[in-house]
């Protein structure tokens, strides 16, 4: 037997066995998928029809997640590029850049949701931890993106507009920004959309908005109210691709070269 | 008015780079600084704004009828001498995603007040006198295109008007011409050659043959130190004895280097 | 003066007074959603001493609970479980479904209608949803949790599959056409040697993406980390939740690093060959 063969088969074994003990470590069983089946079908039943008469009371919550998710998305793209100036090798110094850097990965490894657990225990229920926390949130994946942007600018055009006798924040903002202003617009605007998604699970943990909606009519069994929910996230989730979509094309192409 | 007395520069490991340059400069004069690779030319260039410290020697910029060592300078002081020192750079060095005019008013970013750039920016005024170096330099028309849609020709002279916006004292211009085609190549050398009226251009050239025609002056170093300076009607025995052992070393170097790569 | 140029773009105060507008604009809906959101600056000052104290009962953090408490350990097997098997499962329906939603591989428009337009509902739905119906279904614990990253996995790789398969360079497909080949053939031979690396890569991300959620679905029902933090905070043993959160960021970054070295190591076999 070849050696990539023998080889082969060893992988497939491990995997095979890492399968087997994962689904006795998750009580995987088939029965108990058949059945989960005939009573989530059963109970996919009881949510239907959609209880629209608690469409009203829906209304102020949707346009809470968005406010929330907008906010976000503000303060965190401001810190984040904070962040990003000083995780930017070629204007931060060594030491700085070093701990933004362990910051921002630290960060990215946190799931939001504990960000938020800890805030609503320090700070209580509602929108403000809500928006602290998903601010919070973006600095690992937007910092990165916008300082990896930054370190893209070219060295030689900072130097040279130094050498004129510019100071630090005349560069950042004569050189830096025009330059990555495309990635900064649009990674906000995508950040946008996940914000849109993070708030609604957020909700649900007490940061207000149609988040809290749904959990809680699953909590109160009102399960015809919470599908109207569902499909108001839906249409929000929607929505925030749509707009997210349409200011970066509008923007980008307004930036773009003429 | 610019003189440079005696400037050497050794690496950290001990090496003498340039092993004593002088010369002087003054308005009227376009000097073409010639040599092989490795003589000295950018290192001299980086000394005279300031990027560069030399080991020993002194720069004299004259500015406002005064003498100042930008050897010698740090800091602020330093930065408000190369507000005065145009300089003009291979790469072209823009903010491509800006407007030309924008672009041309960056080099004044020194002279202006931190507190006023962050929050109101340049003003009309500025901006009409960027228009101005602009038309110097005969590209006005471009003022309000990206510089990233531009030639490499178009940038470098955006380049070029931005450091004459400067209102500097003298001119610096590393290499202008090296990332350009020969037609270009010529449009720039003749935009610079009527800006040494009034002030000194000093300019690394890697073509020996454009730079004795654009030139009043031609300085050539090698190994150092200055083996040439005077008008710029260089003699074809002038240029073997500058440029002669370069093709050796190149062979060389490729022998060294070819393991390594 | 007079000013030669005349395009409000070029003038310095037209353009000063365009973005002083736009600025204000933006200041204006941010003070005003903070001010109907009851986001007041002042609370960090006011409020901020609650955080401080949060993180001072919080400090030092408890790490023995790693180790003295046993429902811990399960719990870490439960989470890297629910994730392991939320990837394989749906990477292999993802899979599946690529080839009838991609359309050079699909045996009828209608699959990659309807295949293309599951999954993109499928990617609108908040997990939050799917896992509470996931726990009606088949009771609270990590199969629940295991089952909404199943389909979660099968929404945002099966497009990304899908995707790749249809970047897949048509010449050589054409080629093995020509020479006779079943469409079955054609796939086995051509495309999927084209596009295993990208498939495998991506799995590797999968399971970093699933890991991050299993934590976050923990709370809503599915077991696992999430849940021993989410109980330790509501039992207001913070020094436990801290460890855990420690332990959480450190297995997350490992994983990372470690997917992201199998993705490169990949990637670039597939480039030197």
């Amino acid at each position: 037997m070849k050696k990539t063969t023998i080889k082969r088969i060893a992988l497939l074994l491990v995997i095979a066995a890492l399968l087997y003990m994962s689904m006795l470590v998750c009580n995987v069983s088939l029965g108990a998928l058949s059945k989960g089946i005939v009573d989530g079908i059963a109970f996919l039943g009881e949510m239907f029809p959609p209880d629209f008469s608690a469409l009203p009371d829906m209304i102020y919550p949707a346009v809470e997640t968005i406010m929330i998710s907008f906010l976000a998305t503000f303060f965190g793209a401001l810190l984040s590029f904070f962040f990003a100036l000083a995780g930017a090798s070629n204007i931060s110094p060594m030491w700085l850049k070093s701990i933004s850097r362990f910051f921002m990965a630290t960060e990215r490894a946190l799931p939001e949701i504990i960000i938020i657990l800890l805030l609503v225990a320090a700070l209580g229920l509602g929108p403000f931890p809500g928006v602290i926390a998903l601010a919070i949130g973006c600095i690992g994946m937007l910092g990165r993106l916008f300082s990896d942007a930054i370190e893209e600018v070219n060295a030689k055009t900072i130097e040279s507009v130094q050498s004129a006798g510019a100071t630090k924040i005349q560069v950042i903002q004569y050189v830096i920004i025009p330059e990555i202003l495309p990635s900064l617009i649009s990674n906000t605007l995508f950040r946008f959309e996940v914000n849109t998604r993070l708030s609604v699970l957020l909700g649900a943990v007490g940061a207000g908005g149609i988040g809290y909606e749904i959990f809680y009519s699953f909590q109160l069994l009102e399960y015809e109210r919470a599908t109207t929910a569902i499909l108001v996230v839906l249409l929000l989730v929607f929505m925030s691709e749509r707009v997210s979509d349409y200011f970066r094309k509008k923007i980008l192409s307004n930036t773009k070269l003429k | 008015m610019i003189e440079v007395k005696n400037i050497t520069k050794s690496t950290k490991e001990g090496r003498q780079i340039l092993k004593g340059i002088s010369f002087k400069a003054k308005k009227g004069d376009f000097i073409g600084i010639l040599g092989p690779s490795g003589a000295g030319k950018t290192l001299t260039m980086r000394c005279l704004n300031g990027l560069t410290k030399p080991t020993t020697g002194e720069i004299l910029i004259t500015i406002d009828n005064q003498v100042h060592d930008i050897a010698k300078n740090k800091g602020k002081e330093l930065r408000q001498m190369r507000q005065k020192i145009g300089v003009v750079f291979q790469g072209f060095n823009l903010v491509k995603r800006l407007s030309v005019l924008e672009n041309v008013m960056i080099g004044k970013l020194g002279q202006i007040n931190q507190f006023r750039s962050l929050f109101k920016g340049f003003n009309n005024e500025e901006a009409q006198k960027a228009y101005e170096a602009l038309e110097k330099v005969k590209i006005e028309k471009l003022a309000k295109r990206k510089v990233a849609s531009l030639s490499g020709g178009e940038m470098q002279r955006v380049a070029i008007a931005r450091a004459i916006f400067q209102e500097p004292v003298i001119l610096l211009a590393d290499e202008p011409i090296a990332n350009l085609d020969p037609t270009n190549a010529k449009k720039i050398m003749k935009r610079l050659k009527p800006l040494s009226e009034e002030m000194p251009v000093i300019g690394v050239f890697h073509q020996p043959e454009i730079a004795s025609k654009y030139c009043n002056r031609i300085i050539a170093l090698k190994d150092g130190t200055v083996v040439y300076d005077g008008n710029s009607d260089i003699s074809e025995d002038l240029l073997m004895d500058i440029y002669g052992d370069e093709l050796q070393e190149i062979e060389n170097q490729a022998l060294v280097s070819a393991p390594l790569a | 003066m007079s000013l030669v140029i005349d395009h409000p773009y070029l003038i310095p105060s037209e353009r000063l007074k365009k973005r002083a507008f736009i600025f204000s604009v933006l200041a204006i809906i941010v003070i005003g959603l903070s001010i109907i959101l009851d986001l007041n600056p002042l609370l960090f000052f006011t409020d901020g001493h609650h955080l401080i104290n949060l993180l001072g009962e919080m400090v030092p953090p408890n790490v023995d609970i790693l180790w003295e408490k046993k429902s811990i350990f399960s719990s870490i097997l439960e989470t890297l479980a629910m994730a392991f098997l939320g990837t394989c499962f749906g990477g292999g329906i993802a899979l599946g479904i690529a080839f009838l939603a991609a359309t050079n591989t699909s045996p009828h428009p209608v699959f990659r209608f309807i295949f293309r337009g599951l999954m993109s509902i499928e990617r609108v739905i908040p997990k939050l949803v799917i896992i509470l119906v996931f726990v009606i279904a088949v009771g609270l614990g990590p199969f629940a949790g295991m089952l909404t990253l199943t389909i979660g996995t099968i929404g945002m790789f099966g497009k990304l599959f899908a995707d790749a398969i249809e970047e897949v360079d048509p010449e050589p497909v054409e080629a093995t056409y020509a020479t006779g080949a079943s469409k079955l053939q054609v796939i086995k031979y051509c495309i999927i040697p084209q596009v295993l690396p990208s498939f495998t890569a991506n799995l590797f991300y999968a399971f970093d993406v699933n890991l991050r959620s299993a934590i976050g679905l923990g709370i809503f029902g599915g077991g696992g980390i999430g849940f021993e933090i989410h109980m330790a905070m509501k039992m207001l043993r913070y020094k436990d939740a801290l460890a855990l959160i420690l332990f959480t960021i450190i297995l997350i970054s490992i994983f990372e690093k470690f997917s992201d070295y199998l993705r490169a190591q990949i990637l670039n076999e597939q480039t030197l060959k």
